[in-house]
């Protein structure tokens, strides 16, 4: 990174973060005015991202300096692309309570992460590299929204039942919506990771030797796809929606992480970068 | 100053608003014929709605005050018993606050309420048309619009629904989003349903279909919604394609159980359905509500709702008097500067007028002095003029800020003798 793209991500930090405080103090508060600035504290801090992005993408020594820091700001800026999308077309800023905390966990564990670490091997650069990483990463990311939206759900279920009138009822979004959200998220994202995972496989497949296949990030994608695709069926094919699926959602958010964070720290991979 | 007289739901019944409405009614007129040639006032606004009846009027002292209130006696042909008993009359910062308080509806029956708002802004617009407002009534209303939008959104006092049917329609709107294209099922036809239904259609729903044992009066109601009516045998296909349940039979027993509601919630896909009980004794088994996706409401989980809500907004409008009681402090700051302006003009006026007086009659001698000399001359007397009236237009200025002017602006008027 160089010194300017530094600065960039350091300030859309510093937006993300904010935004993080204001969608928070906005959900305690109950003041949409906070949310608003928010969402548009957020879209600076996208912005930024793109803009640092773009840079490295064009970087004189090209992806070479790829590595687990960017990988994290790809993260973070395609939750933050996807939210900011959803929000536009459904108007439910509320989210964004959900999302922002996320987004910033990435920038600082991107920022933690040391720039000459864990960079991609030389040998594995090419253009079906970034197509794997950059649908991966998006089908991951609509798989957190899918989660958000479910956790949402459940605390606005459980108000609905309660019979709380709470303004908390009036501050989330409708359960129509967030189950709508809940489906998109699902739907998407299977069909990105779908497509990430094949031209994961079909570069591997020319480029790699030995036994990749059974590398735990790779199983640990499989499970995770196959997980959202069991969802996915029993939610368009069987009609499970609303609570169940909202449930399962996170519950499969939670235990993918769980089991990625595992992964990632103690056993050896070969998508160390991640 | 400014006054305001009148009478609202409160003081009033109806058949005296009624006789005072027919009495004003003229809407297009803008204000009633000879409310302008009432003796003392200058300026006026006359606001009409079905639960109030005001004059505000910015007149020239307290007898324009029970002239407006005879106007308005004689306009609804009210006894004198009548006029003592219904009518009020506000001068001066009281009038203002009154004012504030009806435009940001915390003096409306129902607080918070929405229309008043327009109401007082349409009777400003007719006002205006008819050239009936000036400078004091302008910036009146224009403060008293923004106070109501203050308490708008600084407070949540038009938040939420204070009545059983709109506490249902917000409810749906949390659970669906959107009400449109939703489905909706009448079971029985009763009126408050029938309001139910009323306020689901005016937000979007779309199709209704009415359950109910007697056919006809089922396809009655129906009819009103462009409804579709059938049997209480077909309910359970009904209850397949609804989205929202409303129901108000008087059977004695659950016309739904556990157990039909779990029936039609597989064939239906486990889509989001929503029950509401308004029935005594209820219709809809509670264990209903404990089904996936199903959300049951009876009439006292609404009437809590309602409850809650009233009450917030009692809470709500302490805070939004708060802010009427600043707005009113802010106009009459303004307004108390206004009553020094025009002595303060008059003063200046006078002194200027004096000085080129003196200087036409010095035309003589200071004909032998050169040009530049001249000019010395005249700003000698202009500087001392202006140092001499500076004190009393400064305290004049802050007295009027800070207490009432009036004694001070008259000493002035008199000092002066500004009135010759």
């Amino acid at each position: 990174m160089t010194d300017l793209e530094w600065i960039l991500f350091i300030a859309a930090g510093l937006c993300s973060a904010l935004s993080t405080l204001g969608y928070l103090a906005s959900l305690l508060m109950k003041k949409v005015h906070l949310a608003r600035v928010s969402s548009w504290v957020l879209a600076a801090g996208f912005v930024l991202l793109s803009v640092v992005l773009v840079a490295s993408v064009f970087h004189p020594e090209g992806l070479r300096g790829f590595g687990s820091r960017r990988i994290l700001i790809i993260y973070a800026w395609a939750i933050a692309g996807i939210y900011l999308g959803l929000q536009f077309k459904t108007k439910t800023r509320v989210l964004g309570a959900f999302l922002a905390p996320v987004i910033l966990l990435f920038l600082i564990a991107a920022a933690g992460s040391g720039a000459d670490r864990n960079l991609i091997p030389i040998a594995w650069q090419g253009w079906l590299t970034v197509v794997h990483l950059v649908l991966a990463i998006a089908g991951e990311a609509l798989f957190v929204l899918a989660s958000a939206a479910g956790a949402m759900f459940l605390m606005q279920n459980r108000l609905i039942k309660h019979k709380k009138t709470a303004a908390m009822i009036r501050f989330l979004p409708s359960l129509g919506d967030l189950d709508r959200l809940n489906a998109i998220g699902l739907l998407w994202g299977f069909a990105l990771l779908t497509l990430g995972m094949i031209g994961g496989a079909v570069y591997a497949a020319f480029v790699w030797e030995g036994a990749w296949a059974s590398d735990p990030k790779i199983l640990w994608s499989l499970a995770a796809w196959a997980v959202y695709g069991i969802l996915l069926h029993q939610r368009l094919a069987i009609g499970w929606r609303g609570v169940r699926m909202a449930a399962l959602s996170c519950a499969a958010f939670v235990l993918f992480v769980g089991t990625a964070l595992v992964i990632r720290f103690c056993l050896p991979t070969i998508h160390s970068f991640i | 100053m400014i006054v305001l007289v009148g009478l609202n739901h409160k003081t009033a019944p109806l058949a005296v608003r009624e006789r005072l409405f027919a009495g004003c009614q003229d809407p297009e007129a803008g204000l009633p014929g000879d409310l302008l040639s009432t003796e003392g006032v200058r300026e006026a606004l006359y606001l009409s709605t079905c639960n109030r009846i005001e004059i505000v009027a910015a007149v020239e002292d307290a007898k324009a005050t029970d002239a407006l209130c005879r106007y308005l006696a004689r306009q609804g042909g009210l006894t004198d018993e009548e006029t003592a008993l219904c009518l009020y009359a506000y001068e001066g910062e009281d009038a203002i606050r009154h004012l504030f308080r009806v435009t940001s509806s915390l003096d409306s029956l129902v607080t918070g309420e929405a229309q008043i708002l327009g109401q007082v802004k349409d009777a400003y617009r007719r006002a205006l048309a008819k050239n009936a407002t000036g400078v004091a009534l302008n910036r009146l209303l224009h403060r008293a619009f923004r106070t109501a939008k203050r308490v708008r959104t600084e407070t949540g006092i038009a938040a939420n629904p204070v009545s059983v049917s709109f506490a249902a329609v917000e409810l749906a709107k949390k659970i669906f989003g959107t009400l449109a294209g939703k489905k909706i099922l009448v079971i029985g036809a009763g009126e408050m349903a029938e309001l139910t239904c009323l306020h689901l259609m005016g937000n979007g729903a779309e199709e209704i279909v009415v359950a109910n044992r007697s056919a006809a009066q089922g396809s009655a109601l129906a009819e009103k919604f462009h409804g579709q009516a059938v049997g209480l045998d077909a309910l359970d296909d009904a209850l397949r394609d609804a989205d929202i349940v409303i129901s108000s039979t008087g059977a004695p027993s659950y016309i739904i159980t556990e157990d039909s509601a779990a029936r039609c919630l597989r064939k239906r896909k486990n889509r989001l359905l929503f029950f509401v009980d308004i029935a005594v004794p209820r219709d809809i088994d509670p264990a209903v509500d404990s089904l996936e996706n199903v959300f049951l409401y009876n009439i006292d989980d609404l009437q809590g709702i309602v409850d809650e809500n009233a009450k917030n907004r009692r809470r709500e409008a302490l805070k939004a008097e708060t802010i009427v009681t600043e707005e009113t402090a802010n106009y009459v700051h303004w307004l108390k500067e206004l009553e020094a302006v025009p002595t303060i003009v008059s003063l200046r006026t006078k002194a200027e007028g004096i000085v080129s007086q003196e200087l036409e009659k010095a035309q003589n001698w200071m004909g032998g002095l050169q040009n530049g000399d001249r000019e010395k001359v005249e700003a000698l007397v202009n500087g001392v003029v202006n140092k001499i009236l500076h004190a009393p237009v400064a305290v004049m200025k802050e007295e009027s800020a800070e207490l009432d002017s009036r004694d001070i602006v008259a000493a002035a008027r008199q000092l002066f003798r500004l009135d010759d």
